[in-house]
């Protein structure tokens, strides 16, 4: 069984419908990314999977268990944590506070402090810096306070909303070496979102393409990583052309 | 009446003004200018520019037409060379077209979707010496392949964007090339109006190249008489008039489209406006509102779905509106079409219909000023021109070829028979041979096919041209298509079966897009099925079937149960050797980059059952 089953969800803003019928599977301990451009409705369904919109039509399962419509709160507790996108951290908490905001929910004080230090493992420079205030970080190191605070809720499920927006290409290849760490060894189930599409393909086994709010391709990310509309579209990778420059673009097929 | 009737939409038939003027002017060039300087400060063209339409006058239409010509003939045009046009519809394609012809030379249109290698093609098959494209794209095609074609001589670009860095020997812009124009037309003032006499009515004018079944297209050699010729005869049945619009959208390098909206405004003087692209067919469609409006099946089966979709969804009171007028609506045109008036308490009403639903339908898809309509270049289905009918829109169907101009049959105004496609052309004679084949003589069968002088023979025999399609009269004297004469069905029981019959009535659902139906030498007959994407993933929606992408939208179970039900409907109207036993849902979106379809969006048939014959022999 999927540990996540999405089931043509509509989402809406206002008049707008931004997710047009969208159904997909992700499966137990996987990575899986959703690409897209601007306004594809990536951020969309997060949202929709996390409760903090509510779909119109359609329905989400999570371990068997129907969750659209309810409160984030309970979804954050039956194990769904959501990585936003931008950074968000709480600016005039410390680190420290920070990541323990990410553990509101839970009582095992033991268990938090052993997540405390598996954390701290993952990102060590969090560990040097507990007492500093969050909003005096680097854009980098806001990124894997974010990142570290979802895991201090021990989500079975993280959702991860561009992690790569706005930071350095070192930087990007190590948050994504350590998201695939906690993805192995946390067994933690990773949904991703991004923009850099080659980033994402490398790390996810499997993947879809998002175009104006509805599914268009569906594969492996080996497949998609080899499909000519992938490569043109997302990867920047195109047939130079006879002049050496070529500005047209094809008409994609996703096939 | 003469000159009053010019101005007015109720007269009939062809004034006499326009008879003389074809008389006096027996060429392309010779009638267009003419127009130019008789029309000049009225618009002939309008195009969407950032949003607005823009409007250009016959003058500017002339001015332009002539420095393309001036500028052509300064890049070395000689009487009778190709030059071949290889963009979307826009101004610049009906000036270089319109500048060709003056200028003695001859335009081979290129559709814009064809690939590099297909451009080879045509340009080598033409011997075409200068090649006017559209933009970076249309010369990407060009230059990928221009090695190969030795006679290609200049490249003219119409749309720079993209270009600044660009530059080469042999191309110059659609801009340089009218400054040459216009430098030697200050130079030799008189030069131009001594080139336009040069083409002879039985001169060649333009090649369209037919996409072919079999084998590689052929180039149809198309006279200025018999785009004259087909002009007035067409004219004589289904006239246009000064204050009509029409919309150019299908691709002008259709032989059908360039009669609608190049040449036959030369007769009726009616304004052609440009879409921006196919995508905003339909806004366009609200903001032009046409006058006079021709599209290919698959567009009535778009409108026709789109209405129906939108009933669907609509309150119970407006369900039961839209069913009160259009009853009405069909009433009433059963009565037209009957040739008899209706009684006046039906017309009382089908006014009330009019003003309360009738015409906010018609609004929507933007057809409410439309006085005729006319559907071809591919069958129809009866039912949809009666639902047309019902909502008081005079839609005829034509049915015609590229080898004779186009329309070889067409609904007249006021005798629109449903079933059938009309009558001949005034002038025009049919015959249907003793195969059923049907048979054609008149002022408008072309000249034959561009070096293909074996093709032509076969083609036109003692002056008849062999339409390769079958049929019949009705005892009325209105033709009755039974289907293209290769594609007739004989089963493995050896029941004869025309497929395009079937397939016609598969793509009146509003979640069938196109059918192929197969079975010649088989035991049963099956069909490929295209569906309806929008249609079918609301369908989906809103019965919370999931799919991820189109292919697992087309395999999803309740959808090939929905097609079924769809099939099943379809199965109850014919005879049982005529029914579908078993259907596939092709799994891949096409579009008209591809070459299973044409680029006025049919199926091929020989193309589709090659690409997908495992799928048809799964079936079997």
């Amino acid at each position: 069984m999927p540990l996540l089953k999405v089931r043509n969800i509509e989402t809406y803003y206002g008049p707008i419908m931004a997710i047009k019928g969208v159904s997909f599977d992700v499966e137990q301990g996987a990575i899986v990314t959703i690409l897209g451009a601007n306004g594809a409705g990536k951020t969309t369904i997060l949202k929709t999977i996390s409760g903090v919109m509510d779909p119109e039509k359609g329905s989400i399962e999570f371990m068997g268990q129907p969750i659209e419509g309810l409160p984030p709160d309970r979804i954050v507790r039956l194990g769904i944590s959501q990585v936003p996108e931008g950074r968000e951290v709480f600016h005039d908490l410390t680190v420290k506070e920070n990541l323990m905001m990410g553990a509101y929910p839970r009582k095992d004080r033991d268990g938090i402090k052993k997540d405390l230090q598996m954390v701290y493992g993952y990102f060590p420079i969090l560990g040097e810096r507990t007492a500093q205030l969050a909003g005096d970080m680097s854009g980098g190191q806001q990124q894997m306070v974010v990142i570290a605070r979802a895991l201090m809720a021990r989500p079975k499920l993280m959702l991860l909303d561009e992690p790569s927006l706005g930071l350095s290409p070192l930087l990007v290849k190590e948050i994504y070496a350590i998201i695939k760490r906690i993805n192995t060894e946390q067994k933690t189930t990773i949904l991703l979102v991004e923009q850099n599409a080659p980033m994402a393909l490398s790390t996810a086994s499997h993947g879809f393409v998002l175009e104006l709010g509805r599914i268009v391709m569906d594969d492996s990310c080996d497949a998609l990583l080899a499909n000519e509309d992938v490569k043109e579209f997302y990867l920047g990778i195109k047939e130079e052309g006879v002049r050496g420059e070529r500005r047209w673009k094809r008409k994609k097929k996703w096939r | 009446m003469g000159q009053l009737s010019w101005f007015n939409n109720s007269s009939r038939g062809p004034t006499d003004m326009e008879t003389s003027v074809l008389a006096e002017c027996n060429t392309i060039p010779r009638l267009f200018w003419k127009r130019v300087g008789q029309w000049s400060d009225r618009t002939a063209l309008r195009e969407k520019v950032f949003g607005i339409w823009r409007e250009i006058s016959w003058r500017e239409y002339g001015q332009h037409a002539k420095y393309v010509g001036l500028g052509l003939i300064e890049l070395g045009l000689s009487r009778g060379d190709r030059i071949a046009i290889i963009s979307e519809n826009n101004p610049e394609w009906l000036y270089s077209d319109m500048g060709i012809l003056a200028a003695g030379g001859v335009t081979v249109g290129i559709y814009p979707t064809d690939s590099p290698n297909q451009v080879e093609y045509v340009l080598n098959h033409s011997g075409a010496k200068f090649y006017i494209a559209e933009d970076e794209e249309q010369l990407d095609k060009v230059l990928e392949v221009r090695d190969t074609i030795p006679r290609l001589q200049k490249i003219i670009i119409m749309d720079m964007k993209g270009l600044r860095h660009f530059s080469d020997p042999m191309t110059i812009s659609f801009d340089e090339l009218l400054t040459m124009g216009k430098k030697l037309d200050d130079h030799q003032p008189g030069l131009f109006r001594e080139r336009l006499e040069g083409p002879q009515p039985e001169d060649l004018a333009i090649l369209i190249y037919t996409s072919g079944t079999t084998g590689p297209p052929k180039g149809a050699m198309i006279s200025h008489r018999n785009i004259l010729d087909t002009m007035a005869m067409q004219n004589e049945v289904n006239p246009g008039y000064e204050n009509d619009e029409v919309l150019s959208f299908l691709p002008l390098c259709h032989i059908a489209q360039r009669m609608v909206s190049t040449f036959n405004s030369l007769l009726g003087g009616y304004v052609m406006n440009f879409v921006e692209e196919l995508e905003t067919v339909p806004e366009n469609m609200r903001e032009v509102s046409p006058t006079i409006f021709f599209a290919v099946p698959r567009i009535w089966e778009k409108f026709y779905s789109a209405l129906v979709l939108t009933m669907k969804e609509s309150t119970g009171l407006e369900k039961a509106a839209y069913r009160w007028a259009t009853d009405i609506g069909q009433k009433v045109s059963d009565y037209r079409l009957m040739g008899s008036e209706s009684p006046w308490h039906l017309k009382a009403f089908f006014k009330l219909a009019e003003w309360t639903v009738l015409r906010n339908l018609k609004k929507m898809i933007g057809l409410n000023r439309a006085r005729y309509c006319l559907s071809g270049a591919a069958p129809i289905s009866p039912d949809l021109l009666k639902f047309y009918h019902g909502l008081g829109i005079d839609i005829r169907e034509v049915y015609g070829q590229t080898e004779n101009c186009g329309p070889t049959s067409i609904h007249y105004e006021g005798d629109v028979k449903f079933g059938t496609v009309g009558r001949p052309l005034p002038g025009a004679q049919i015959r249907i041979a003793d195969d059923g084949e049907i048979l054609l003589k008149g002022p408008h069968v072309f000249m034959g096919y561009y070096n293909d002088p074996q093709k032509t023979r076969e083609t036109i025999v003692d002056g008849w041209l062999h339409t390769g399609d079958v049929g019949r009269f009705d005892a009325d004297g209105h033709l009755i298509i039974t289907d293209r004469k290769k594609d007739i069905i004989i089963t493995a029981g050896g029941k004869n079966i025309t497929p395009s019959e079937i397939e016609n009535q598969l793509k009146f659902s509003p979640y069938i897009n196109d059918a192929v139906v197969i079975g010649d030498g088989r035991k049963y007959l099956a069909a490929l099925i295209m569906i309806d994407d929008e249609n079918v993933m609301k369908y989906a929606q809103e019965n919370r079937i999931p799919f991820t992408t189109y292919a697992s939208l087309t395999k999803a179970r309740e959808v090939i149960q929905l097609i079924q039900r769809e099939v099943d409907n379809v199965n109850k109207k014919f005879a049982q050797v005529e029914t579908i036993k078993k259907f596939r849902l092709i799994d891949i979106q096409l579009t008209t980059d591809d070459e299973e379809i044409t680029p006025t969006m049919k199926l091929k048939r020989k193309f589709i059952s090659e690409k997908f014959k495992d799928v048809i022999e799964s079936m079997y």
